[in-house]
Parts: C-alpha cells; structure tokens; sequence
C-alpha cells in the first residue's frame, strides 16, 4: 500500500523552465488586479522611501543652513504629504498581495482537490497519503509565497535601489558611481550567505523530523524500552540526533548572525570612501552638506534591498520545487474514465458475468488471471481464501474502481464500460471491512448514502440494519458526534452505520468485505441481521469471513493466486474435502472456541491498561 | 557532516522548577549565562556604535565640513566612520552568536533531558499520558523555548538599550527635544501590544480552521473508496469548498489587521517623527542646536521611535513561551522512576523460585486490579494463568519486573522480596513475549539484538533466530537481517513479529519469562512454528504464561484461574480437570467442539 516516503527528502534541484513560468502565469492571471494593486503599492512605498532621504537633503540645504523658515514650512508640508501618501501605498500593498495570496492559495487547493476527487483508486494504492497532503497544504504554501511576497520583495527592492540611484546620480553622479560599484559585490556576498543559510535551515529541519521520529517511537513503544532496559543506548542514539539538529541549526543562526554585519562592513568601505572623497567635493563646493548626508543614509539603507532580493533568489529555487510537484499532480490523468458513447441506465439489476477477466497493476505480475463466473441475478456470492489471494481485485474491479486488463465484465449482457461511471458506482452499495465514517454526525454519516433522504428513511435504515437502539442509547441521539474518522464509535457501531448508509442508498449491487476483528456477540448479531436485509433481493458479493455468511451464500468461491481454486455450494465444497474443507473446519473451531469459552463473554475495561 | 562530540555544561533540569517563571528560565540556561550576558553586552554596545556613527555625524558637520577642517582631519572622520560601523556590525554578529550559542544549547540539553525523563517515567505515567501530547511538549514547546532564548529574550533588552542610549544622547544634544520627542512612545507601545494580542488570537483561529480543512482532506483521501462507491465526488467537492472558503475568510480577516496596523502605526510614529524634526529644524535656525546637532537627532529619533513597535510582538511571543515553559515543566515534576537502588544484587542472576504472598494491587485508589493473591513456584516451572480479559492476568506479570509495585502483600524471588533488587536488575533477569510485540523502526537484527548490552554477531543472531522460526522468514528478504522493518521496509505479520519477539528474548537468555499467548490471530502453520518455538524457549526458565486458550497450557506445573482479581482455583491439569469448577467447563467445550463439527461434516454428506 502506502509506501515510506519524508516529505524533508524531496529533490529541490527543479531548475525555473519556461513552461513552468507559463504555468505560474496561468495561476496569476485571475488575480492580476491584485497583483498590479500590490505591485503598484509597493513600487510607490519604494519611490517614498528614496525621496524621504532627498526631501531630508533639502531641508538641510534649503532651510536649516539656508536659515529659511518659509521654505521649512513648505518642506515639511511636502513631508505629511509623502507620510500620509506612504501610508496608503503601504495599506494597498498589504492588502492587495495578502488578499492575493491568501485567493491563490484558496485556487490551487480548490483545484487539487477537485482534480483528486477525479483520479482513479489505483491512483491512491500507489500514492502515500502524506505526500498527497504535503501537495496540498505545503507546497500550496510556498507557491503563494513564491506568487506573492516573491514578487512583492524582489519589486521593492529593485525599486528601491533603483530610485536611491537616481537620486545619487543627480545629487553627484561621481559618488554615485562609487556607491554602484559596490552593490554587485554586496549582492554577491549577501547570496551565498542567504543560500547557505538556507541550506542549513533545510538540514536542521531534516535533523528535526529524524529527531522527533525518534522521540515518537520512544514513547510509543517505552514499555519495550523499559523491559529490555535500553534507556541508556536510546539515550546514547538520541544525542546524535539532537547533535545533528544543534549542529546545523547552530549552523543556521551564526551564519544569519553573520550575514548583515558582512554585509553592513562591506557598506563601510563605501561609506568612508564617500565621506573622504564627498568632504573634498564639499571643499570645492561640488556637493552640499545636505547632499552628503543624503549619500550617507542611502548608502546605510541600501543593504534592506540587498539583503531580500538575496532572501528571495535563494529561497526560489524550493518554491519552484514546490510548484513543480503541484502541477505534476494537476496533470496527472485520471486511468479510469467514462468511454465516449456511453449509454443512460437506470439500473444495474441483472445477472452479473466475467468473461475471460485478467487484471494487472501497470507492469506487475496479474492478480487476477483469466477469471469468468456467471452469477444470477439476487444470488449471494461468498468469496473466501487467503489474504492477497486477490478477492479484493475482483471486488474492485466490479465496481470499476479498475478495469479488466483482459477480458470484460457483463451486466445484463452488456459490457459495464459501455456505462458512465457515476452511475454504476451509486448503484453499488459497499460496506467495507474497516468502516469509514466522516467527522460529523450520525445522521450525516448515515445520509450520505442518499443525500435527499429525510430523517425519517434514515431513521428508518437504521433500524432495519439494527443500529437504532445504540444511536438512540446516546446522549445526542442521531445528532452525536462521531469523531475524526469515526473514532468515537467502537468498530461494531461503525460497521452498523456503513450498514445503514448502504441501506438508504437503495443499491441494485451489494459488495461487503467482512471484519474479521471480533466484535461482542450482540454487535455480531445485528450485523448480521442488517447484512441480510441488504442482500435481500439484491445480488450480492461477499468477502466472507463468518461461518453463517460463507453457508449462506448460493455461491462460494475459493480464489487463491488469482484464479478460483475451487466453486460451488457449502454442501459440494465440503464433501470435495479440499481447501474449503479445511478452511471451513479450522474456522469452526475457532468461532465455537470463541464462542463458547466462559472467559469471553465479559468484557472488561482492563485490556486497555497494557 | 562532521560529528561533533555532544558535550555542554551539565544541568539537573530538576533545577528548573521553580514557581516563579523568571527564576526557572534563569536556571534553565545555567552554564549558557556569560554567553547571555555577553548576547546583551555585544547588543548594547551594537546600539552604542550606531548611535556613536549619528553623534560622529554632527560632529564631523559641525566641526569638519563648516568649520572647513579639510586634509588630514577627513581622512581620519572617514575612518572613524568606518571603525564605527564595523564596530557595531562586529557587536551585532556577536550578539547574535552568543545568543544562538545560549538558545541553541540550552535547547539541546533539555531535549536530550527530556528524552532521557520521559523514558524514565514510571508505567502507571506513561498509561495515561497521550504519545501526541508528550511529543507536543518535547518538540514544538521546546522550540517555542529557543526561539525565546535566541530572539526575545535578547530582543527584549536590546530593543530596551536602543531607547536609553538614543534618549540619552538626544537628551544631551537638548533635553527639551528629549522630552518631546518620547510623547508618542506609550502610544505606540499600547497600539502594539493590543494589535498583536489580537493578531495572535486571529492567527489561532486561522490555524484552526487549517486544521479542519486538513482533516477533512485526510478524510477525504482515506475513504476514497467511500467517496467513489457512493458516487460523492460532488458532494465533497462542496464540503471541501465550504471549508476552504472558511479559511480563505479568515486568512482575508488576518490580512485586514495588517493592512491597518502597519500604515496606521507607521502615521502614528512619522506624526512623532515629524513634529520632533520640525521643532529641531525650527531650533537649528534660530541657533538654539547646531546644524550638526539637527543631523545627529534627526537620526537618533528613528531609533527611538520605530523598533519600540516590535516591542508589543516581542511581549506577545513571550507570553507564549512562558506557556511552553510551563507545559514542559509539569513534565518536568512527575518523578522518574529509579532503576538502579538495591539492597540485593545476586552476582550470577537469579534461580526463579517465585512467591506471591497475600499480595493485592491497585491501578486506582479503591479499585482492586488483584485481591490476595497466593502461589509459588519453584524455578524452572511453567505457571500458566487463565481467565477473562480484565480478571488480573495481566497484571499480575506486569508486577514481576517491577513496572508496577504491589499495594499491599509481598512477592519473594528466590526467598527476598522484589523491592529489594533493582528494577534494572531485575529486567535483566525477565524475558516478555507480548501478544502484538513491538518492533522499532530499524533492522530486523537490530529489532532481535536490542536488548543486548555488547555486540552479538551474526552467527549467534541466525542461531536465536532459527530456534524462534524466523530464520527462513528473514532470509526471503532481499537484504536478509538487514530489511528495515515497518514504514520504510517490511510490515511484519502478527506471528511474524511475535517470532522476532521470541528470537529477542531467546539472545537475552533471562531466567523468568513471561509469555502473552496468543495464536488466535495466526492460521494453523504459523501456530504450530510459533509453538516450536515457544517450546524452545521456554526449556528451563520460570515460565509465566498468560493463556488464552486451555491446549497451550495443559502440561503447565501449575494453572491459575483467575475472575475478577482473585484466584479461583489452581493446580495441574490432571487436578483441575477432577474438581468441578471453571476448568472443566472449558476443557469440555473442547470435547463439544470436536462433536459438533464431526455432525457437520456428517450432515453435508448425507445429503
């Protein structure tokens, strides 16, 4: 099933193709009135910040040393104007690129969502259900960010240095020139440290997952830790790990600590390079003292925009990474789908055949090989043999979650991929092995086997699969609380709910896959009971693990590897003396030994206490 | 990566509890203290080198450019412009190297300590305390920790420093410009304060609400064949639209509170900086300040002003570690359990006679698990115990290595009673077999060496390995003893994990084992391997057997049957099966059994 896979181990090296910006354009697009909010937003911020410093220049020059209150007032005047048009820039900018994130994000998820509700089951047999998760919460995550601040950040800071610049060259265009020579070199330095940075904020989160791996299994299993007296060496394990973790992490924070003092040391260089050669330009009258100050303060802010411009380029190539793998799951073709040509029906009763069905997982061995049965129409078929022997397949494949490799499968003589998909899977009712049940209530549970059903036809099922009495002994009734996944309720209730749900929706087909985990004899009663009010009248395929359904069935099928080892009644299979036979008299055994063993008839909360 | 040797000052965490936060968290960095100090140092003198290059500035103003002092006077301002600025970028990059050093480092420590605690909690702790929440405590509240200890806690002070110095600079340019220009400071410190108070209580909600939509597409995907046996798709494609439109709702909500907050505490703070700079403007022209004096104020007043409206986040985050703190030290508190004390140590083990004498146990107060229970056994023996789920059986052999201590009564080992030996001890001397054994996430030969003190090899581990019946099992893997078991490898099957289990006790070679039976789950093969094995190792031990079935254990010395707590009754099989009683019951259920399913297989064939 789910193979092992760590989300920290995913390859990061996708280098920025031009399909992918095409892609990445194609997600903006809906959103560029925002973006261009934003964009403007910041851009105008950016501009505000480079004419503060000249407007600073100006009241030096024009009103302090020229001693001109008129002037003054006026600046300052200028001053609140650029305060308060600051002001909005910066509420427009937030707003629009939060907005335009926080709506992106809600795209892609929506998207992803939609398109896994389309994917076929083989999809996720082969899939880790982490990894799906991790492309819709995480990478989701970060391909808003690379959409969003990415572009914000990278806009600010060109601005930025951009206008600084200008207002440089037209204050003195010989220091100006000074100044730029620098910026290559800061921007350089500034993106090695931020990409090592990075890289070692990337190995301390490994590190972290490995250590709270670790820390999970410790706790998780401290009874073993304890009996085998291995504290000690756990200990011993677990300081490499949290050494590893100190280590980069350290590692990540002395490298920051680093990064803007390098940076601001490079800056003094020019610093002191403007104020020697600036005070000789003074001397001769070539740049004002207010003009000097101004190249001061552009130069002592110039490493804001350096140092995020260096942040988003080597925080890029991860979101790339990330917005990779969302698209790959986007384009990823559903393997089952409706034929062209397909025709309406309006109901699957009728006798069910294989023909000759083979099925097999891409390139795999089968695991079903050349298999034809004919079952009439209200007949039960029990399937019995061992786990992996392939009885889920053929459940599987009956309602088309896959698709024979050979042959095909009939019902009422026609050929079921001439049907739509939609409609053979609500005509199936399946009640699987380990019930699954959605948070929510009971009532919501049960009704989504017919989503216009009133109270009273859910009412209704539920006593006929016999789940009432539990239902109505809870304090809420149809209204209590089931829990994540249904884990408030104990595996018997469940299983007579997904009864009850199969019910309602009024299948022509029924599929159930047994529990084989034992529940109280009462809960087993009352499954049992609801099993035979579902396959009343309808033609029904058991995975049988109960003695009483494998003797009930019309038809038994032992399948084993892939084929049907043996076929026929409970009374032919018996005298056969075969598989069926010792399947059948190890199962007695074991059912009546259980049964009637005075220990197991009281149940008490010790086990719990392990 | 180059392993360094994990070595940091010593602490006993048990130190840290305290019940004034301040003072624990104080002593939670004990030996990290000079590097805080300095962490603070290095900040203030960080602050005192850029208000040293503002105040440099007026000077070199004041006293060079308009005093015209040009030549070598320049050259010299220059450099001590760059002196100034390197010094500060020297103090910060120290400052916030010693506080990694302090975060960092006293993070590992308690990590490693916490791990090494939570280990030795005592079985009754771990019975009822939650693995998630546990897990919470030692990783996420433990980070939350660090990045107190790294950022807050120094930014706290830093940000501190950087308003006294630059006030009392700007105070000795003009103490009336001083006093003007913190007016607003109070202001902006409240406004902080409350919008991240509120911000902190709207991201939870947010994060909340990630939650849910992370639920529901988990849900989603584990009952995918739910989904498409009902034909849901759209369905719940329109509960996930519900949900993720809820979020993207409160995520609009979260956005609006920064759009406000950021321009609306940028106005306040430009009004302070605006009315401050004009009335120094208005001072310099009437010659009250110098224009120097101008520059250099016009400079210190941004960092008066500005970073104290971080303040208000710092505060928060605070009081959120302070939370973490708390969580982590009620950890911290329950006592561990001591492995080592003893009065009795025997230098070549111990034989196995084993006596309950009157002995009863509680899990709660009132709630009697056993009532007096009474038995010996002589080493070597095989003592089987029978009953339902919840009668005792249980925990009975969860008393013996001492994982639990009995409420009143006493149980003898070889003639001394069980608290006298060390609980390391007496591990040592006892083998488990559990029903569903866990397996750790390593190699199987790992999994069978791992309660071995030295290195075993590989002979010795194939020898234990084939005596237990899985030797075959492994070799069929691929990378044989070294397959990973569980995620990232094999998933064992129940009997197959069981052998491990047996293969692990087998290398141990303790004196008293205790087995949980159970071959109900496994089909007839595997139960007749598994039985093999068990025979194996069980030869010569005192055997505790917690029988679920009455043909495992009819050759046991002694049956104990067990109902609620008590023994009812005990002897051999031969004994048992002539007094009247629970016994006989089950041991004719076989006998019925046999008959019914002879009837069966006769019915089938007369028809």
């Amino acid at each position: 099933m789910s193979a092992y896979y760590d989300e920290n181990e995913l390859d990061d090296n996708v280098p920025l193709s031009g399909s992918l910006l095409h892609k990445l354009g194609g997600v903006i697009k809906p959103h560029w009135r925002t973006l261009l909010g934003g964009v403007l937003g910041i851009a105008l911020v950016a501009v505000a910040d480079a004419v503060f410093t000249y407007l600073h220049k100006e009241i030096l020059d024009a009103a302090i040393i020229a001693g001109n209150k008129t002037v003054l007032w006026k600046l300052f005047e200028y001053y609140i104007a650029l305060v308060v048009i600051q002001s909005i820039a910066v509420f427009l900018f937030v707003y629009f690129i939060g907005l335009q994130g926080e709506r992106i994000r809600y795209d892609l998820r929506k998207k992803l969502f939609d398109h896994l509700q389309r994917l076929s089951l083989s999809y996720f047999s082969k899939t880790p259900l982490g990894w799906i998760m991790s492309r819709v919460t995480s990478d989701t995550e970060k391909m808003g960010d690379l959409l969003t601040w990415g572009i914000v950040d990278s806009t600010w800071a060109s601005v930025n240095i951009l206008f600084a610049s200008i207002f440089m060259f037209i204050i003195n265009w010989r220091l100006a020139i000074l100044v730029v020579l620098s910026l290559p070199v800061m921007l350089f330095v500034a993106i090695k440290f931020r990409k090592r940075i990075y890289y070692h904020y990337r190995l301390s989160r490994k590190a972290n997952s490995k250590m709270t791996a670790s820390m999970n299994e410790n706790i998780t299993g401290v009874r073993v830790v304890k009996a085998l007296r291995r504290e000690e060496k756990n200990l011993e394990n677990f300081k490499v790990l949290s050494s590893d973790m100190f280590n980069s992490s350290y590692r990540a924070a002395f490298l920051s600590a680093l990064f803007l003092p390098t940076i601001q040391t490079i800056s003094a260089f020019s610093l002191a390079m403007v104020l020697w050669q600036g005070g000789i330009m003074v001397e001769n009258s070539f740049i004002t003292i207010g003009g000097l100050q101004a190249f001061i303060s552009y130069i002592m802010m110039i490493l804001w925009p350096v140092q995020d411009l260096a942040r988003v380029y080597a925080e890029m190539q991860n979101a790339v990474a990330s917005s990779e793998r969302v698209f790959s799951l986007l384009e990823t073709i559903p393997s089952i789908t409706d034929f062209p040509d397909t025709v309406e029906i309006t109901s699957l009763l009728g006798d069910v055949d294989f023909q000759n069905v083979s099925f097999h997982y891409e390139d795999d061995e089968p695991v079903i090989r050349d298999l034809s049965f004919h079952v009439p129409q209200g007949n039960t078929v029990a399937l019995v043999g061992p786990t992996g022997g392939g009885k889920t397949t053929i459940v599987n494949l009956l309602c088309r979650f896959y698709e024979p490799s050979e042959g095909v499968i009939l019902v009422n003589g026609q050929d079921y991929q001439d049907f739509k998909l939609k409609d053979i899977q609500s005509r199936i009712g399946v009640v699987l092995q380990t019930p699954h049940l959605f948070s929510g209530t009971i009532l919501e549970n049960i009704r989504y086997g017919r989503l216009d059903a009133t109270d009273a036809q859910i009412e209704e099922v539920a006593k006929l699969s016999g789940a009432h009495e539990f239902i109505t002994s809870f304090e809420h009734g149809y209204q209590q609380d089931v829990g994540e996944g249904g884990n408030l309720l104990s595996v018997g209730q469940k299983q007579l709910i997904s009864i009850a749900r199969a019910l309602l929706a009024n299948p022509d087909i029924f599929v159930m896959d047994e529990a084989t985990s034992s529940v109280d004899t009462l809960t087993e009663a009352l499954i049992q009971k609801g099993m035979h009010q579902l396959m009343e009248g309808r033609t029904s395929f058991i995975i049988a693990h109960r003695l009483s359904t494998i003797k009930h069935a019309d038809q038994i099928m032992v399948i084993n590897a892939g084929r049907i080892e043996e076929q026929g009644t409970h009374e032919t299979l018996m005298r056969v003396k075969g598989h069926y036979y010792n399947l059948y008299t190890h199962q007695f055994r074991q059912e009546l030994e259980t049964r009637l063993d005075p220990f197991n008839s009281k149940n008490n909360e010790d086990s719990r206490r392990n | 990566m180059a392993q360094k040797a994990h070595t940091y000052p010593p602490c006993d965490m048990q130190c840290v509890i305290s019940s004034k936060p301040l003072i624990s968290l104080w002593h939670l960095i004990s030996g990290f203290h000079w590097q805080y100090f300095g962490a603070t140092f290095f900040a203030g003198t960080a602050a005192l080198a850029r208000t040293g290059v503002n105040l440099f500035l007026g000077y070199f103003i004041d006293q060079i450019l308009i005093k015209r002092q040009y030549g070598t006077k320049l050259i010299e301002a220059a450099l001590i412009f760059a002196a100034l600025i390197a010094g500060q970028a020297f103090s910060s990059f120290m400052s916030g190297k010693l506080a990694a050093q302090t975060g960092e480092g006293s993070t590992r420590r308690l990590r490693d300590y916490l791990f090494n605690h939570i280990q030795r909690l005592s079985f009754a702790y771990h019975s009822e305390a939650k693995t998630g929440d546990l897990l919470e405590r030692a990783t996420s509240d433990v980070d939350t920790l660090r990045r107190f200890f790294s950022d807050q806690a120094i930014g706290i002070g830093r940000i501190t420093l950087i308003f006294i110095i630059n006030l009392t600079a700007i105070y000795r340019i003009n103490p009336r410009l001083a006093g003007i220009s913190v007016v607003i400071v109070p202001v902006i410190l409240v406004v902080s304060l409350l919008f991240f108070k509120q911000l902190s209580k709207s991201y939870a909600s947010y994060q909340e609400q990630e939650a849910v939509l992370t639920t529901n597409l988990q849900e989603n995907l584990s009952g995918v064949r739910v989904v498409k046996a009902f034909a849901r798709q759209g369905y719940e494609i329109d509960k996930f639209e519900g949900n993720n439109a809820e979020k993207l709702r409160r995520g609009e909500k979260l956005n609006m509170m920064h759009a406000l907050f950021w321009p609306i505490s940028d106005l306040i703070c430009a009004a302070q900086q605006i009315t401050s700079s004009f009335i120094a403007a208005l001072m310099a022209i009437d010659g009250v300040i110098t224009v120097g004096n101008f520059i250099a104020f016009a400079g210190l007043l941004g960092w008066l002003i500005w970073p104290v409206r971080n303040l208000g986040r710092l505060i928060v985050d605070t009081s959120r570690a302070l939370v973490s703190f708390k969580r982590i030290t009620n950890i911290l508190k329950v006592p561990e359990e001591n492995l080592f004390i003893a009065s009795c140590q025997p230098e070549n083990g111990v034989k196995g006679d084993i006596s309950f004498d009157h002995v009863s146990f509680e899990y709660e107060k009132n709630h009697p698990v056993l009532q007096d229970v009474n038995f010996s056994c002589k080493a070597g023996q095989v003592v089987a115990l029978l009953g339902s789920t919840g009668s005792g059986k249980t925990s009975l052999v969860k008393l013996l290595p001492r994982f639990y201590e009995v409420t009143s009564g006493r149980i003898l080992l070889d003639g001394v009673n069980l608290n006298e030996y060390s609980r390391d001890f007496l591990r040592s001397q006892i083998g488990i077999v559990e029903q569903e054994p866990f397996l750790f996430s390593a190699s199987i030969r790992d999994n069978i060496t791992y309660g071995m003190k030295h290195e075993v090899s590989q002979a010795k581990v194939e020898e234990v390995a084939r005596d237990a019946a899985i030797h075959d099992v492994v070799e069929s893997f691929t990378n044989g003893y070294d397959t990973l078991v569980g995620e990232r490898g094999v998933t064992l099957s129940g009997g197959q994990k069981q052998r491990v289990a047996i293969a692990r006790a087998l290398l141990i070679n303790p004196r008293i084992l205790i087995l949980d039976d159970s071959t109900s789950s496994v089909d007839m093969e595997t139960e007749v391997q598994i039985r093999a094995a068990l025979e194996n190792l069980m030869k010569d031990r005192t055997t505790f057997i917690i029988a679920h079935r009455i043909q495992s254990i009819m050759d046991a010395d002694l049956i104990l049957v067990f109902d609620q707590g008590r023994i009812i009754q005990s002897g051999t099989h031969a004994e048992l099966l002539s007094q009247p009683g629970a016994y006989q019951e089950i041991y004719e259920i076989q006998t019925r059994i046999d008959n019914a399913l002879q009837e069966e297989i006769d019915n089938v064939s007369l028809l």
